[in-house]
């Protein structure tokens, strides 16, 4: 017996069960269909969220930002407003410091009029 | 009375301009491509893999990757050897993966298999079982040389192999089937 003649015999090409190329189509249909949707939600689910968190890390960074800046212009105004009533309490102790200081020379001066 | 040769005879696409439809997005042109090369590489799975299921399923995902890459494919010619190519190289990576989880293919040996063209139904599945139980590369090797009837440089270059590792393994398969069959009480010329 001649075993490559047999070998020939049985490894003859085979068909596979009917319907095959139908069955190729119909994956062919939903590989090309899901293809771009595949590709934009990888695109979606790389990005988007990537995105979204850039964003809302920046909008986060720029309240705290503003937030602060506010908070530090209302601090420097109170001190400030701190800083004029202080001025003024100064300038009116002083004011009468020396209206005292008049009132004692005026009293002891004699009345040039008699 | 009308003559028979008064119509011009329907010619059938040629097969580079089947390629050449299917290239352009004729799913028609596909499906005959599909029709036509179907028994090579399903026949290459099964012979390799010995499962109709792991077969059926394999040669499907070759024709989705050549739907996916039919404008690499130059030629009618060259598709067949891209077939050839993608299937052998499929075929050793499915064995290979399966080996590393430890599943071994669905022995479906017992189920009608091309035993109503064999003179000896017995022998060919016998001849079939145990072509499936050379290693991936020599198996490749042996169904690519027979079923397809290639000669080693053809063989070398669909699966990446030195001619002489071919010959080597082709050498070896076939001594190592005789003597198996001669265990098993078949004597065989060399």
């Amino acid at each position: 017996m001649n075993l490559e003649r047999q070998l020939r015999r049985a490894l003859e090409r085979k068909d596979p069960a009917a319907g095959f190329d139908n069955r190729v189509m119909s994956r062919v249909a939903t590989a090309a269909g899901a293809q771009p949707v595949t590709r934009a939600r990888r695109n979606s689910v790389v990005f988007l969220p990537g995105a979204a968190s850039l964003i809302l890390a920046f909008g986060a960074a720029y309240y705290v930002q503003q937030q602060r800046s506010a908070d530090v212009a209302s601090a420097h105004t109170e001190q400030a407003a701190h800083d004029v009533v202080l001025a003024l309490q100064i300038a009116s102790e002083k004011i009468a410091a020396a209206q005292a200081k008049v009132e004692e020379i005026t009293r002891y001066e004699p009345a040039k009029n008699n | 009375m009308l003559r028979a040769t008064a119509l011009p005879p329907v010619t059938a696409p040629s097969h580079d301009e089947l390629l050449a439809d299917a290239r352009r997005g004729s799913e028609t042109a596909f499906a005959a491509l599909v029709r036509e090369h179907q028994a090579m590489v399903f026949g290459l799975a099964y012979h390799f893999l010995h499962s109709h299921a792991h077969a059926e399923e394999l040669a499907q995902d070759v024709f989705l990757a050549l739907h996916q890459n039919l404008a690499r494919v130059e030629s009618a010619r060259h598709l067949v050897f891209w077939l050839r190519r993608v299937t052998s190289n499929r075929c050793i990576d499915s064995i290979r993966s399966a080996q590393r989880r430890r599943e071994l293919p669905i022995d479906d040996a017992h189920e009608p298999s091309a035993a109503a063209n064999f003179p000896d139904p017995m022998l060919g599945d016998l001849l079939r079982n145990l072509v499936a139980e050379l290693a991936p590369d020599a198996r490749i090797v042996v169904t690519l040389r027979f079923q397809e009837d290639l000669d080693m440089s053809e063989i070398a270059a669909i699966t990446e192999m030195p001619v002489n590792t071919v010959k080597s393994h082709l050498r070896r398969s076939m001594d190592a089937l005789r003597r198996k069959l001669q265990d098993k009480g078949h004597t065989y010329e060399s």
